[in-house]
């Protein structure tokens, strides 16, 4: 498990947007992984923190001329001044990059069924969601996306009641399929009447009536 | 390659040689040295998201006041090597995301051969990472050093490949099982 | 069989009903609203694949009777045994596992014809670089008639609109009985619908060990090809080029697609700066040319 306490070397910065490459080389890992790995917020802030001071600069070398600057008669000050906004911009799209790919992990596992604010209350059994360091996995304001985000997708979902838009979309291979029960969960209501849910017992079913139950562990399918 | 494109961010980062032609009091950072002025004639190695924008925007009139040279890894040498043998250079060593840079240097610089030269080596390694994709004894051998040094857009055609060919076979496997 | 029938026949429509409506919604909604968000895997799955070639039509010997079913796709026709009806290859596979019928090969899935075309694919020298030539479309002359004027045949749907069917809803795979100078060809699922039956219905082949032999070298032969082809690729990269793969099964696109549309996309990209300057030059050679404006547009309209 990756510490998510950064290294001095984080926060200091040799050159304007190495932090913020930092930040786009954490959202490429990101892509990659199934999982959500813990918001950098030090860097983040380290970042926004080299955005104040460009800005500070830009002020500074604007200060002399009160508002009459002219870009042909002092070259180099323009040049100053076009880094400092270059850097500022770069910084800016480092940001959002990196913010934009962890909320679309956490749509793509809004959509696959995971819970992931029940994850890390789970990991650690406080109502605050905080890791063994300290730091969480997602910010305060990805947790509060994450939630809106799945009210949104139930309120989509409810209106459609025949088809489950979270289910599955491999294509059925068999109208009916050989299960084992795997859990007590009593009787179930289907389109052919009931079905009596009784550990280690075996059924022949029709997938899609049986689908749902498979995914919630009640269900091993056998074929 | 859009705003929020990771790769396309990440492309923007990789260095190209520039050089002032004026004196800039204070930009030192961009040397490494903080507070210090950049005296004019200095040629550093800026990433291509300041090089590209500062060479285009600062200007006396007509003139540029910072000029762009080719990197490194899109050098006369790199082109020599590649017109040899495009299958044994490592390009993940010399950039990355070699080929975005390029595309890239190419909209900068006008270089017709480089065009042909990418391009002959560009079809060569795709059908030399075809032939390592759907040969499923796996990576071994040469077979290790090359894949290693495939840039990221190599990486990627390797990846949709080499993940077809298996779900192919599982496919048909599966198939048979039943 | 009264109880089958109706079980069968409640069980497919909801089934069916249900997995094509959820499917086509989820797409659609997926691709409307989440196209960043969920990233689906890019083009088609090979299962997906399967299950559309599944809507092949095949002939089966029924063993047991069975009235006719209506299904969204539309009527089956009623079985009555033994005559040979044609059914949905999905239907069919399904008969077939519960032993209510038996499925007809179709006339390319025998080891004669299989050599044949193996051999085309190997040894002919037209087709060291080409696909095999596959069934001729309705109205199609076939490869022998070099001299025969081709005119699509067109069919009418019951309101009376015209369309031209494809694969699969062509008659590629039934047992139609073909006259012998027609040469065999492999139909666009031929990979699904071999596979499909080689698994459930080998006893229905003619030696289904050979058959599969053979089935496996041809897309090993036809794979190559495939994949040495990526030299030509820069044809299909420059603007209005492209490269011909007549003959190509369904599958074996479904599995190139990454990778080849990867290649060209990347010889595209590093050939845009050279593209660009020869549009601009023939942008120039236009304008010196002095054709009128309306022609201009016209041949900007083609060139995407």
């Amino acid at each position: 498990m990756a510490s998510s306490r950064d290294s001095p070397s984080d926060r200091a910065a040799t050159m304007y947007g190495e932090l913020g490459n930092k930040l786009v080389q954490h959202a490429k890992r990101t892509q990659s992984l199934a999982h959500l790995p813990p918001y950098q917020t030090e860097i983040v802030r380290a970042v926004t923190r080299e955005v104040r001071d460009l800005d500070r600069d830009v002020t500074r070398l604007l200060e002399p001329f009160e508002g009459a600057f002219n870009p042909s008669a002092d070259p180099a000050i323009a040049c100053a001044l076009l880094v400092d906004h270059l850097c500022m911009r770069r910084n800016k799209r480092c940001l959002l990059a990196y913010h934009r790919v962890r909320t679309e992990k956490l749509e793509e596992l809004c959509w696959t069924g995971v819970d992931i604010l029940e994850q890390q209350q789970h990991m650690d059994g406080t109502q605050t969601a905080l890791g063994p360091n300290g730091h969480s996995s997602l910010s305060p304001e990805e947790e509060e996306y994450f939630r809106q985000y799945g009210d949104l997708l139930a309120a989509y979902k409810g209106q459609w009641t025949d088809v489950d838009l979270t289910g599955t979309l491999e294509p059925p291979k068999d109208l009916f399929i050989d299960v084992r029960v795997l859990k007590d969960a009593g009787e179930i209501q289907t389109e052919y009447g009931v079905i009596n849910l009784t550990k280690n017992s075996q059924l022949y079913v029709r997938q899609g009536d049986v689908e749902r139950l498979i995914a919630q562990g009640f269900l091993e399918r056998l074929t | 390659m859009s705003y929020y494109d990771i790769d396309s961010i990440l492309t923007d980062s990789q260095k190209l040689p520039c050089t002032f032609e004026l004196e800039v009091p204070g930009l030192g950072i961009l040397e490494g040295n903080a507070g210090e002025d950049i005296k004019a004639g200095t040629r550093i190695d800026l990433p291509l998201w300041l090089g590209e924008m500062l060479s285009i925007g600062a200007r006396l009139g007509t003139s540029r006041l910072v000029t762009l040279d080719m990197p490194d890894a899109l050098s006369e040498r790199v082109m020599n090597a590649l017109k040899a043998d495009p299958r044994t250079l490592d390009l993940r060593a010399l950039a990355p995301h070699f080929y975005n840079l390029s595309e890239r240097i190419l909209e900068l610089f006008e270089e017709e051969e480089m065009v042909d030269v990418l391009t002959d080596t560009f079809k060569k390694r795709a059908a030399e990472i075809a032939d390592h994709a759907h040969n499923s004894r796996g990576a071994v051998g040469d077979g290790v050093d090359f894949l290693r040094g495939l840039d990221e857009t190599e990486r990627q055609l390797f990846r949709a490949a080499h993940d077809r060919a298996k779900e192919m076979r599982i496919w048909s496997g599966e198939a048979r099982r039943k | 069989m009264q109880t089958y029938q109706t079980f069968l026949s409640h069980a497919l429509q909801t089934n069916q009903r249900q997995y094509n409506a959820g499917l086509r919604l989820n797409w659609r909604l997926n691709c409307i609203l989440f196209v960043m968000a969920f990233p689906l895997p890019r083009g088609v799955t090979a299962s997906e694949i399967a299950f559309l070639a599944e809507m092949e039509t095949v002939t089966v010997v029924p063993r047991q009777r069975l009235e006719s079913l209506e299904l969204l796709g539309g009527p089956v026709e009623p079985l009555a045994p033994p005559r040979r009806a044609s059914l949905p290859l999905w239907l069919a596979l399904l008969l077939k596992r519960q032993r209510r019928a038996n499925i007809i090969p179709p006339p390319w899935l025998h080891p004669e014809p299989l050599s044949l075309i193996l051999d085309v694919e190997s040894q002919h020298q037209d087709y060291q670089n080409a696909f095999s030539p596959p069934p001729p479309l309705p109205g199609q002359p076939s490869v022998l008639d070099r001299d025969a004027i081709a005119s699509a045949k067109p069919q009418y749907t019951p309101d009376g609109n015209r369309y031209y069917p494809a694969p699969p809803f062509l008659p590629h795979n039934t047992a139609q009985t073909t006259s012998s100078r027609d040469t065999p060809s492999l139909p666009f699922h031929w990979v699904e619908v071999g596979n499909l039956l080689l698994d459930s219905a080998s006893d229905d082949l003619v030696d289904p060990d050979q058959i599969r032999r053979l089935l496996k070298d041809l897309r090993e032969v036809r794979m190559s090809k495939m994949r040495s082809g990526v030299e030509v690729l820069d044809e299909a990269a420059t603007g209005g080029g492209g490269v011909a793969l007549t003959g190509v099964g369904s599958m074996e696109l479904g599995e190139e697609r990454g990778f080849i549309t990867g290649v060209v996309d990347g010889l595209r990209r590093i050939g845009s700066s050279k593209e660009q300057a020869r549009r601009e030059q023939m942008a120039e050679q236009r304008a010196a040319g002095g054709y009128d404006a309306t022609q201009d547009e016209e041949e900007d309209y083609m060139e995407f």
